[in-house]
């Protein structure tokens, strides 16, 4: 036997393990690779059949709970729907009179979601829309409520979701009505924190926040929350805004890509 | 080798069942982590198991884990399936209960460093939570298991 061959049985044990480790090292360092990306997304794409029963029974499961939230939610809408038709009638007469530019229409398209992956508070999740669908990378994913998250790799018919409760996750948002602006990110379950809020800001608890006109990858006016409470910095001149998401991130089944890019 | 093939539908089947319908507060059961413990413990040969323990980790990262770095798992499995396997015949037979807990909580320790982008540097809490939460609800579903499917005397006698 040779000396390499006698080296090699004397330390397999520890060889395999040092393999293993310096193998998954690799991977984890080179998790924003294309090749890591892609072969990801491929093999999610493969064994999405996995899923299937599973979200099917979870449909089911909460199909009554669902129906139900969502008649009274049509029926509030409904009766919002009215008012706002007067209030946009007056809008657009408005706009057209001060010669402000058109806005554009939504458009947008149903995606359910496969896996959510094992992760507490989960980060990210795999939707069943890829570029077959016309869905691109950064384009924002919205629930029925408000937004949820942005596309971060796509493959023919799934795509991955980076969501708001992300901690890397950064979100340019204002609250309205005072159009105060600020960054937003995930603290904890439902909540968010804004920060770089000016003090003078007018801002109250109940205001409504939505996506600012300064964010690169979504659209100015998207719902995103409702603040909770505000915090003075004894240190600066910023104020602290943490918000409740108008969208539950525990129970996310059906999401909805917004497909027009935004121009920067 | 044989409890590595003969639990294997079983161990995805059941991980897909905590991730996707079992979730307590957010935080879900890991399964595999459990089943790679188990399964190394009876194996003698601890280069196999070692590598059994990366090639599952391999196909959980890749397959059913999407919210957490290509590689974490490959790195706990392997890690932990070593010394499964490794000290199992010093300790297992009379410690059966708290040597195969103790490997969780390093397993979910060690998934807990990687979390959110090395959130141990970022939120301390958050990891702390995330640790303890996970594992103790792993632990929890784990001797449930090993109550159903008889699996101490199984591994013992293996």
């Amino acid at each position: 036997m040779s000396r390499f061959q006698l080296i090699f049985k004397t330390y397999q044990e520890k060889i395999t393990l040092t393999f293993c480790i310096i193998f998954s090292l690799c991977l984890i360092f080179n998790n924003d690779s294309d090749f890591i990306k892609n072969s990801k997304i491929n093999s999610l794409d493969t064994f999405s059949f996995l899923y299937q029963p599973f979200n099917w029974l979870d449909n089911q499961l909460f199909l009554n709970k669902k129906l139900e939230v969502l008649s009274s939610e049509n029926l509030r809408l409904s009766l919002e729907n009215q008012v706002l038709k007067v209030h946009e009638t007056e809008n657009i007469r408005y706009r057209e009179f001060l010669n402000f530019k058109k806005r554009d229409d939504i458009n947008f398209i149903g995606a359910d979601v496969i896996s959510k992956g094992v992760s507490a508070n989960m980060s990210s999740l795999i939707i069943n829309r890829g570029l077959n669908d016309g869905v691109a990378e950064n384009f924002s994913v919205l629930s029925s409520k408000g937004v949820i998250g942005k596309i971060t790799s796509v493959s023919e018919s799934s795509s991955e979701v980076q969501l708001i409760s992300d901690v890397n996750f950064r979100l340019s948002v204002k609250i309205v009505p005072d159009e105060v602006e600020g960054i937003l990110r995930w603290i904890g379950d439902d909540i968010c924190e804004i920060a770089e809020l000016k003090k003078i800001s007018d801002i109250e608890i109940g205001d409504i926040v939505l996506t600012s006109n300064l964010s690169i990858f979504f659209q100015p006016n998207l719902p995103v929350g409702e603040v909770i409470s505000i915090f003075e910095k004894s240190d600066s001149s910023d104020r602290v805004v943490k918000i409740k998401l108008f969208s539950d991130l525990s129970t996310v089944n059906q999401l909805f890509v917004l497909l027009d890019e935004v121009e920067n | 080798m044989s409890f590595y093939i003969k639990y294997f539908p079983v161990a995805v089947v059941l991980q897909l069942i905590f991730s996707e319908l079992l979730t307590f507060n957010g935080y879900q059961a890991n399964i595999m982590l459990l089943y790679v413990i188990l399964c190394s413990m009876p194996l003698g040969n601890t280069s196999q198991s070692t590598f059994y323990g990366f090639l599952v980790g391999l196909f959980t990262d890749f397959v059913l884990f999407s919210g957490i770095y290509v590689g974490a798992s490959s790195l706990v499995f392997s890690v932990c399936a070593f010394w499964a396997s490794k000290i199992s015949f010093n300790f297992a037979f009379r410690n059966f209960d708290i040597y195969w807990i103790s490997f969780v909580h390093l397993g979910v320790f060690i998934y807990s460093l990687f979390r959110y982008d090395f959130f141990f540097f970022n939120d301390f809490f958050l990891f702390l939570s995330n640790w303890f939460f996970v594992t103790y609800f792993t632990c929890f579903v784990g001797f449930i298991l090993i109550s159903l499917f008889s699996l101490k005397e199984k591994i013992l006698n293996a």
